[in-house]
């Protein structure tokens, strides 16, 4: 069965959702975004405020002058506090996210952000009633050096110098502090990138210089005219560093995913999880994504969220060729074992390109597809008529419509059963792509069988948990079947404790030994059924399958899984066992085993929100 | 309940002296505050104009530092204004949301003081600030409240509030259920609404229904009840129908690998007067529960499991433990005339329980509606 990515633009589907609701972002006060972006510098001309966005509207200028005044943004003065002797503070009426920072004027953000250069190099955080200012404040060049050497006869320098700078994210007070570090990782990495073009071209000085002299002018307009204006307005169509900084703002807002090139040379990447990995409208936490990660098995497959050709389009062009290589053979029928076969790396590298494109978005990780597996409608799906996904599956398909498609998975449906539908007029290419499509935007789950051993309770005290009774589980040692613990976002690991082979060899007992009834075989068996107290051992060689030798051997080979964590298809793989053989093993020893369907609680982080 | 993990390393007097600035004027314990600290930190603590009042939290050098800062302008002070912050000290890595309230009331007492009687300008009345300071610390730390009498007619009284999360729009079709005995409730706690509705909380009524029978308006149920959830005293499940489908979750399994869940699971699903189910019988309830099969098929399929268990309490214990979910229908209107009007509530976004709430209908009288049009699939999730 082959698929083919058709030319989705997932991108461009997200991009329009945002557009419309774009407005309500802002004032709904959205927690993972940032409220402004704010530029200052520390220098020989005191503390300045260089950049700021969005702008202050031209009324709240004025107003935030003069403070001796009731300002409306004001919170209570000494006055209210005494009315109210619980001491809560409640505003009047509740300030928009832009009001909240728009209070702040240019000087006294100058004044509080940027720090003393005992606080550069670390994360800066400074709260103030509801806002939470986040940056990291960076030295340009140590304090003493600025004094002018005494041996250089060359007039004092007219340039002021700058000694520290600092781009602070302004955030709700309440955001989530994962959040919050992110838009320190975010500060920290453009901090870096100005400071090294500082150090070879001056670049910061010259954008600070251009800044403020917009500023100036901008202030003598406003004596001489008397019509307020924002400079900052001003300085964007000049200053490529001003652009930067809105760009990365209006990115963090919308998408999460910021790209910028300081002065057109570095690159500053970065994305924020929150808003890429979002389900059921919550955010994923960027923990749990990483330990979803790290429980990728080989057998697993890599789906792409956007077609090859746009996401190749998106690389850098000193991307890694394995990351290419990867991108270009990988499907999603192929499970990670044959994908890295297929595009000739070692697993290892396999799972780690593998994690980096899911952190950034761009993919999510699914059982690969073949005609057994079992859909369901995700519990978070959007249904509604009205959706855009519904309008872009009617733009994608033609004649269909998503609600009726969706319908048809409101009970668990195989591929194989949903791809002789009752109306032969559809393709059947054309079903599997639609599959392909609502799982790249979450809208199925899958669902695996999954196997549990509880043997009926003795005749002489049912109903009372004795200690013997305790399930396998506590009893039975963990054997871990997991990816190599040492998978982390860029480290390099050895490849030692990974092979391409299937692990069975590892993990199955008595693959090797011959067949039959030998004693060793049965010595094998006793040893398996071991860990069982001795009323399970009765009950299960009771059943008329246990005389089977074979039948029984298989059984308790496989003990270990029968604790309700590990799949059918997961059991298939380390064991090297075919679907029928297991379903009928299932099925002879029925009386004992308790089987029931859901969803992969290991993947299922990218179908369903954490609580 | 203690103060949870929130520990006060230091509590600090900090003012504006007339001729040496910004200062540290007492701190207990005594030299907690660096000189270079609070170098570093001094701008957020006397603070220009701007930033009076507001409650200001500042991290530098591993530490935390929560004020207000406060200015009070009169002619007879030195430089015409008075300024000053009582702030605590904590570790960088202490939340310290749960502090914001107190600093702020802190502010407010000592400003009512000295308005009323002078009591920080006087250097004889300002010394008494160590040894409250050092109360409050004590006591905070201990207990997380502190009643402290200042002088006749003043008395501070702190609380550290525990900061819990938003909880969920309560909506009317919802079942609020108790997550403990109903006897621990001191119903003299609570408000009079609450008190009126707790009798007719049984994990089974929901919200429209208590609203009817203990007849309390209904928006006043839904917040009453969403102030039970803010507490975690109650929880909310779905309206139990024996035609409801569920399915198993995940975390069905924590029945197998949680000792305390499976004690608890069977003592509660057992029919009274039974001996207690076992697990292998309750586990199996919960496995036969699948898409496409109701209460109603599970009950005659698992008539012999089900003699010592309570299938109401079984879905009961299973939702609140998200062991299993409930699978509700979604009915969508996918054609129509061009004439007639879009859909209202046939648009995928509201579930069987939602509109049968909000009109009146029956299960059965919606189904039978719905049958019979063909403009109208439904979506089960």
């Amino acid at each position: 069965m082959y698929i083919h990515s058709s030319s989705f633009d997932l991108q461009g589907e997200r991009k329009s959702m945002y557009k419309q609701s774009e407005n309500s972002f802002f004032k709904r006060g959205e927690k993972t975004s940032p409220i402004s972006v704010i530029l200052v510098t520390s220098g020989s001309r005191g503390n300045k405020l260089l950049f700021r966005y969005p702008f202050q509207r031209v009324a709240d200028c004025t107003s935030s002058l003069t403070t001796k005044q009731r300002s409306p943004y004001a919170l209570n003065t000494t006055g209210d506090v005494l009315e109210d002797p619980d001491g809560d503070s409640r505003e009047q009426t509740p300030l928009t996210d832009q009001q909240l920072v728009a209070g702040f004027s240019d000087i006294i953000l100058a004044t509080i952000l940027a720090t003393k250069s005992d606080m550069c190099g670390k994360k800066f955080e400074l709260k103030i009633d509801n806002v939470r200012f986040v940056g990291h404040p960076t030295l340009l060049q140590h304090p003493h050096t600025i004094q002018v050497s005494k041996t250089d006869p060359s007039p004092k320098r007219e340039m002021p110098t700058m000694i520290l700078f600092s781009v602070v994210f302004a955030l709700r007070a309440n955001a989530d502090p994962s959040v919050i570090s992110c838009m320190h990782n975010l500060s920290r990495r453009i901090a870096i990138a100005l400071q090294h073009e500082e150090r070879r071209c001056q670049y910061l000085t010259r954008e600070a210089k251009l800044m403020l002299a917009v500023q100036d002018e901008v202030t003598n307009m406003t004596e001489t005219d008397g019509s307020p204006q924002s400079p900052f307005r001003q300085i964007l169509p000049k200053c490529k560093l001003a652009r930067d900084l809105k760009e990365a703002y209006d990115s963090l807002c919308t998408t999460g995913v910021v790209r910028l090139h300081i002065n057109n040379w570095l690159e500053v990447s970065f994305c924020l999880p929150h808003k890429i990995h979002r389900v059921g409208g919550n955010h994923v936490p960027p923990e749990a994504l990483e330990r979803s990660l790290k429980a990728i098995r080989p057998y697993h497959a890599l789906l792409l969220l956007d077609s090859e050709k746009a996401l190749l389009a998106q690389l850098p062009l000193d991307c890694s060729p394995a990351l290419v290589r990867l991108i270009k053979t990988c499907s999603a029928v192929k499970n990670l074992q044959q994908l890295a076969q297929d595009a000739d790396l070692n697993l290892l590298q396999i799972f780690q390109i593998a994690a980096h494109l899911v952190y950034w978005g761009k993919a999510i990780i699914v059982y690969p597809l073949c005609e057994n597996n079992v859909y369901m409608l995700s519990p978070h799906a959007n249904i509604s008529l009205y959706s855009p996904l519904a309008e872009a599956f009617g733009q994608q398909f033609p004649g269909h419509d998503l609600p009726s498609m969706l319908a048809k998975f409101s009970l668990p449906l195989s591929l194989s059963e949903f791809r002789n539908p009752l109306d032969a007029s559809v393709q059947e290419a054309q079903l599997i792509q639609m599959v392909v499509w609502m799982l790249q935007r979450r809208l199925l789950i899958q669902l695996h069988t999954y196997v549990c051993l509880l043997v009926p309770p003795s005749e002489e005290e049912p109903g009372l948990l004795r200690d013997e009774e305790l399930p396998l589980v506590a009893r039975v040692g963990g054997r871990s079947l997991s990816t190599p613990s040492a998978l982390s976002f860029g480290s390099p690991t050895s490849s030692d404790d990974m092979t391409l082979t299937s692990p069975s060899m590892d993990n199955s007992s008595a693959e090797l030994l011959p067949g039959g009834d030998s004693p060793l075989n049965r010595r094998m068996t006793e040893t398996l059924l071991a860990s069982l107290t001795e009323h399970e051992r009765q009950v299960i060689l009771n059943i008329p399958a246990a005389q089977s030798p074979e039948d029984l051997r298989m059984f308790a080979r496989l003990l270990h899984y029968f604790r309700g964590h590990h799949h059918l298809e997961e059991i298939m793989y380390n064991e090297n066992m075919r679907r029928s053989q297991l379903k009928t093993l299932f099925d002879k020893f029925r009386s004992v085993l308790v089987v029931t369907n859901h969803e992969d609680p290991v993947i299922s982080l990218f179908q369903s929100p954490l609580e | 309940r203690g103060s949870s993990c929130i520990r006060i390393e230091c509590i600090f007097f900090s003012e504006f002296h007339p001729t040496l600035g910004p200062k540290i004027t007492y701190q207990v314990p005594e030299e907690y505050i660096s000189r270079e600290l609070f170098d570093t930190v001094q701008v957020y603590i006397i603070t220009k104009p701007e930033l009076q009042n507001k409650l200001i939290t500042v991290t530098a050098m591993g530490k935390k530092l929560i004020g207000c800062p406060v200015c009070i302008e009169h002619k007879k002070y030195s430089r015409n204004a008075l300024l000053f912050n009582l702030g605590l000290v904590c570790d960088a890595r202490t939340k310290t949301c749960a502090l914001e309230p107190i600093v702020k009331k802190l502010s407010g007492y000592l400003t009512t003081l000295e308005l009323e009687s002078g009591f920080i300008s006087n250097e004889e009345s300002k010394q008494k600030l160590l040894p409250i300071m050092s109360t409050l610390l004590e006591e905070l730390n201990a207990t997380g409240a502190c009643t402290l009498p200042i002088d006749e007619s003043n008395t501070i009284n702190l609380k550290l509030i525990e900061q819990r999360r938003d909880p969920l729009i309560v909506q009317e079709y919802d079942v609020p259920v108790f997550t403990q005995c109903k006897d621990h409730f001191i119903k003299s706690q609570w408000d009079l609404t609450t008190q009126q509705i707790l009798a007719y909380i049984d994990g089974f009524r929901h919200i429209q229904k208590i609203s009817a029978e203990a007849d309390v308006e209904l928006n006043l149920v839904r917040i009453a009840v969403q102030n039970l959830l803010y507490y975690g005293v109650v929880t909310l499940v779905s309206i139990f129908q024996y035609s409801n489908v569920y399915c198993t979750t995940p975390t069905v399994q924590s029945l197998i690998d949680d000792r305390s869940i499976q004690e608890e699971c069977l003592n509660y699903v057992t029919k009274k007067g039974q001996k207690r189910a076992c697990l292998r019988d309750v586990f199996q309830l919960y496995c036969g529960l699948t898409p496409g099969t109701t209460v109603r098929d599970l009950c005659s399929r698992y008539s012999q499991q089900l003699q010592r268990v309570d299938e109401r309490r079984l879905i009961q214990y299973g939702l609140m433990k998200a062991l299993i979910r409930r699978l509700q229908k979604y009915p969508v209107k996918v054609t129509r005339d061009e004439r007639s009007r879009p859909p209202r509530l046939y648009t995928g976004c509201h579930s069987y329980d939602e509109i049968c709430c909000k009109t009146g209908m029956s299960y059965k009288e919606l189904d039978e509606r719905l049958e019979n049009d063909p403009n109208i699939i439904v979506c089960w999730k």
